[in-house]
């Protein structure tokens, strides 16, 4: 009976991850007719490679003195100059600065927008994860009211869910225009001019516009789960609680909230999961710019295996990415301490 | 007079009481409407706007009244749409493929989850921590070994490789990990007195599924069934890439045509209206009995 | 689990129902797949009119138009397919491909030459800048119909009245000060709301370094060494800083914007002028007649440039017919042609032959700019190696980054950094076979 099943996963998504671990020590390369070559671990070490360079001030070969510059701060050689001067520095990339008590500090990378994407994809789950859950949570509490209309608004939530994200994005890409685009416009009516965000065209904020675009569109299915949660919850309980002259929100304290405990653990697992996997959005709407302000894991995947070519290089990227997932998923099992443990 | 007192000093507070409810009946509809006007205003603008001439577009854009008005109706983007790609087709080849994987899927996943959950059998734990650890595998990173590797599978009329064709977008979806969790955990749920009478009845596993499972679980086949739709409905890079010609290309991909060189919004937002409006009325038809299936699934955990 | 056959039956005729419709009936007639990378409306109409024309004049070859999205905006939906086919050998017969890419695609084994196929008659009539174009390694691997035209357009009435003298040959084409002059005093007009539309809704793409380069170039800089195909103090030299503190300063004093929402900034009078891609000209016309001028490119000090190179048809390795393939090229590439779809997008005809044919392209004619530029050598190929997919990349993606706020040459030596790495990933690019 299992057979189907395990026969589809194994080879429609066990061997491409096993295909992927394995590329992922080569150099293999999408269309290059040059031959594929083992090559241990440099993939791994190309992603990760970071080392902090304490930069020195130039030195006045006149005086002996730190040069400084007309606002009396020192000068510093360029970081491209210390990188290039020293063999074992030989393919990093400058990532940031870091002036530390006087001393200046240089941040090299081989891959910063690997690491770029990391601190992205994390950003976004953690903004994602309890901002779209509490928007559901209130959406849920909302609309399980026995008000009229109730319906209406509970379809209303859900309708960004049954539309494609691909096209969706689309779509927000215009109204996202600072100019004129309906947001703005909207902005500036409500702030007299005072907000206008540039959304995906600034490195400030285009990560928020993407991280609005997926609340706004996918809260309305965690809704539904809090709902049916809500819906589970024996009403015994809430006129137990009034007997004993609780309040709405004593009762929801001491009888909604222990009881949608699963729901809370299965949406938060599932919205994690979900987060990391960021992609199309960010494919149409940015492709991971502006800066890296919105590059993510799987784009970074997919944009150096595929559209760069280096299938050995995004296999790299994949498998870490799949470690960090499981082990975050794991960790939050465990923490947790869910029912939906194995048996 | 103690009496008069005491209801005239009843009566302030209760009145306190009908006020306060109503005060919170106010805030409440006051949040669900500016949630529903958060949630809804793209999805009407891009409705409204699908009517309008691309020019009108931008100009009612400068007043936000108008964006949501339409007073120039034109049926012009639809047609334009229709002359430009094959709308049918697209749609044709999106339902099938979303009918045939959920079909499938169904059965398959739940028949693995069955044995998952109510059979003995070797190795059972380490399938079960396999599902759940393949559950997390992000279909967006696997695809460039998915698609060297369909490429190499002959198929029953003998060619090799199965790009642009229907099946490339529903076979190797069909077996799908999170379904089959899902499944499995409503089953493990299900009281095991059941099975036990059956098997002294003489019934075979099989029949135990059938039987008494699946007439058991229709919450959660309901619910699988809404999240594989919903999921292939919008899938999208795996299409673009193993898909090329217009017989096989599903909705998703067929709007990319209007979204290149030559930026159309007027048409965009049409063809975006036409892939959008039929799934919320089929959710707005179901929606009930589908929060209903959700909360009955388990889903909630 | 005998029965479970039963449930699996369904299954199984569900996968014969797939068959039939991969099954296709056997025929005579050689059948080639055309992939098409979808212009403008009007050019793809074209384009799929042109294919139906030759389907119809014989029956001996079908030609399956087949178009694929979303080119420039969507950026890499077109070459995202191309890659997908040759990385599963499952590329057409016949596919149409940006120039540029086309050295990456030699290089890889991906296209036929084709050398034995062109007459000395035939070559002699194309531009020698489609030649160069299709070159790699010696050999010709792709022919356009087709070149492209990158100019500058204004209004005459616009330019008038802000007192800006109109350039009228490549010759007075303005310096770089009289172009920052014309830009403040056309943005000061009250019937614009800025200077020039800069296509900036093509986004991060080729659109950006085939329009920008140029600048680039025009400061002196380059995107690499045409010789070594280094990138290092080229691409990050102090006359590529420049160029790209000019190109951002055309947004910070609000010339350009960065986000118009699409094709039409010139046309509706929100800008008073435009970067003029060949493929815009007609609608223009259409929109302003004889008020609409085409200028030639500004002269910013080092030299004058502007960009070339178009889409071309080429003939994949894959194809099993590659005779009847170039019999459908040699249809595209007769004048009657070539001419059909130049009157529809405004590209310079790619033979002499049809050139003269041209009102629109001959001497005098209105769209003669063009011709000029690539004539005179003032168009500059994009460079002319297997790793350009690498550099351009990078190239626009650190333009992205400078106009939207990034420090210029951090980005720059970003650049440099990707394609020396690309380089060495690749072994140096060395020549094949």
């Amino acid at each position: 009976m299992s057979a189907p099943a395990l026969i589809g996963l194994f080879l429609f998504v066990a061997m491409p991850l096993f295909g992927g671990v394995y590329w992922s020590f080569t150099n293999k390369r999408l269309i290059s007719p040059l031959p594929t070559e083992y090559i241990g671990f440099q993939n791994y070490q190309n992603l990760l490679g970071l080392l902090v360079v304490r930069v020195a001030p130039e030195i006045d070969e006149a005086t002996g003195q730190i040069q400084m510059n007309l606002e009396g701060n020192p000068v510093y050689p360029r970081t491209r100059t210390v990188i290039r001067g020293d063999p074992a520095y030989k393919g990093y990339r400058y990532w940031f600065t870091a002036d530390i008590l006087g001393q200046r500090y240089v941040v090299i990378a081989r891959d910063p927008t690997f690491l770029r994407s990391l601190i992205n994809t994390f950003l976004f789950v953690l903004v994602i994860v309890p901002g779209q859950g509490g928007l559901a949570l209130i959406m849920a509490l909302l609309v399980n009211q026995r008000l009229r209309g109730r319906y209406v608004f509970r379809t209303i939530y859900f309708s960004p869910v049954v539309t494609s994200m691909a096209v969706l994005a689309i779509v927000w890409t215009f109204l996202y225009n600072p100019d004129q685009g309906l947001i703005n416009r909207f902005l500036s009516a409500i702030t007299f001019g005072r907000l206008q965000p540039d959304w995906l065209v600034s490195a400030d904020s285009a990560l928020l516009a993407i991280i609005i675009l997926s609340a706004w569109q996918a809260a309305g299915f965690q809704m539904i789960i809090f709902l049916a949660g809500l819906q589970g919850i024996p009403q015994s309980l809430y006129e137990a609680a009034q007997i004993d002259g609780g309040n709405t929100w004593q009762q929801f304290r001491h009888v909604t909230i222990p009881q949608l405990r699963n729901t809370t653990i299965f949406v938060i697992i599932s919205t994690t999961i979900l987060a990391f996997r960021l992609f199309t959005q960010v494919d149409v709407m940015t492709k991971g710019g502006p800066q890296d302000a919105t590059v993510t894991v799987v784009f970074h995947a997919v944009d150096t295996g595929f559209r760069q070519q280096k299938i050995g290089y995004g296999s790299a990227v994949t498998v870490l990415f799949f470690i960090i997932v499981v082990s975050i998923a794991l960790m939050q099992r465990k923490l947790l301490r869910s029912d939906i443990e194995l048996e | 007079m103690a009496a008069v007192e005491l209801s005239s000093l009843h009566k302030p507070e209760r009145k306190q009481r009908s006020r306060r409810r109503s005060l919170t009946l106010i805030i409440d509809y006051s949040i669900m409407i500016a949630l529903a006007a958060f949630f809804l205003f793209p999805i009407v603008f891009m409705v409204v706007s699908s009517f309008k001439p691309e020019k009108v577009i931008f100009d009612d854009l400068k007043t936000i009244v108008w964006a949501f008005i339409p007073r120039e109706i034109t049926f012009e983007n639809f047609s334009s749409v229709f002359r430009r790609v094959p709308f049918g087709q697209f749609m044709f080849n999106s339902t099938f493929i979303v009918l045939a994987t959920v079909s499938a899927g169904l059965v398959v996943n739940s028949m693995i989850a069955f044995a998952l959950a109510r059979l003995r059998w070797k190795g059972k734990t380490l399938v079960l921590s396999l599902v759940i650890a393949l559950s997390i595998v992000p279909l967006d990173a696997i695809v460039v070994p998915l698609l060297v590797l369909v490429n190499e599978f002959p198929w029953i009329d003998g060619s090799i490789g199965w790009l642009d064709s229907l099946h490339v977008q529903i076979v190797p979806f069909i077996a799908d990990a999170f379904s089959i969790f899902l499944f499995y955990q409503f089953f493990i749920g299900i009281p095991r007195d059941f099975d036990e009478a059956a098997y002294i009845d003489g019934g075979s596993p099989f029949a135990i599924y059938r039987r008494i499972i699946v007439p058991l679980s229709r919450p959660v086949f309901a619910t699988v069934a809404i999240l594989q739709a919903l999921f292939l409905w919008s899938s999208y890079l795996w299409p673009l890439l193993a898909t090329r010609g217009e017989a096989s290309r599903p909705l998703t991909v067929g709007i990319t045509s209007f979204y290149g060189q030559d930026v159309k919004w007027a048409q965009i937002l049409a063809f975006a209206s036409m892939i959008t409006i039929p799934v919320l009325i089929l959710f707005l038809l179901f929606q009930k009995w589908f929060v209903q299936s959700v909360a009955a699934s388990g889903l909630k955990g | 689990m005998n029965r479970t056959l039963r449930y699996l039956t369904p299954i199984l005729i569900l996968l014969l129902l797939f068959t039939f419709a991969a099954i296709t009936p056997a025929q005579d007639m050689a059948e080639l797949e055309l992939w098409y990378h979808g212009g403008t409306q009007e050019e793809n109409d074209e384009t799929r009119a042109q294919v139906d024309r030759f389907n119809a004049m014989q029956d001996a070859i079908q030609v399956n138009f087949v178009e694929l999205a979303g080119s420039l905006v969507a950026g890499t939906g077109y070459n995202d397919a191309v890659n997908a086919a040759a990385v599963a050998g499952d590329l057409p017969c016949i596919l149409d491909l940006d120039g540029p890419n086309l050295y990456n695609y030699a290089w890889a084994g991906f296209l036929a030459p084709l050398d034995d196929y062109m007459s000395d008659e035939l070559r002699a009539d194309i531009l020698p800048s489609l030649i160069d174009q299709g070159l790699y390694n010696g050999k010709i691997y792709a022919m356009g119909q087709y070149d492209s035209g990158l100019a500058l357009v204004g209004r005459v009435s616009l330019l008038e009245e802000a007192g800006v003298r109109i350039p009228t040959s490549i010759d007075d084409a303005w310096t770089l000060d009289e172009f920052n002059d014309a830009l403040a005093s056309l943005k000061a007009l009250e019937s614009v709301q800025y200077a020039i539309d800069l296509k900036m809704n093509y986004g991060a793409g080729e659109w950006y370094t085939y329009a920008f380069s140029p600048v680039v170039q025009g400061f002196g800089g380059d995107l690499i060494d045409r010789d070594t195909l280094s990138a290092e103090g080229v691409l990050n030299g102090p006359e590529a800083v420049a160029a790209m503190e000019w190109i951002r300063s055309l947004f910070e004093n609000g010339y350009a914007t960065l986000t118009p929402p699409d094709d039409n900034e010139f046309i509706n009078g929100n800008a008073a002028m435009g970067f003029l891609g060949h493929w815009m000209a007609t609608g223009y016309y259409e929109a302003f007649g004889d008020d609409m001028v085409v200028l030639p490119v500004v002269n910013f000090g080092a030299r004058q440039a502007t960009g070339m190179g178009s889409w071309a048809w080429s003939i994949t390795t894959q194809c099993e017919n590659p005779d009847a393939a170039w019999a459908f090229m040699e249809f595209m590439l007769a004048p009657d042609e070539i001419l059909s779809i130049t009157n529809v997008n405004a590209a310079v005809p790619g033979r002499f032959s049809a050139l003269a044919m041209s009102d629109l392209f001959g001497e005098g004619g209105r769209m003669n700019i063009f011709v000029q530029q690539l004539e005179s050598g003032i168009a500059i190929p994009r460079p002319i190696t297997p790793g350009y997919p690498a550099v351009t990349s990078a190239f626009f993606t650190a333009m992205d980054n400078i106009i939207k706020g990034g420090d210029i040459q951090t980005e720059l030596d970003a650049a440099v950094d990707k394609i020396e790495q690309d380089i060495a990933d690749n072994d140096g690019y060395p020549v094949q076979g």
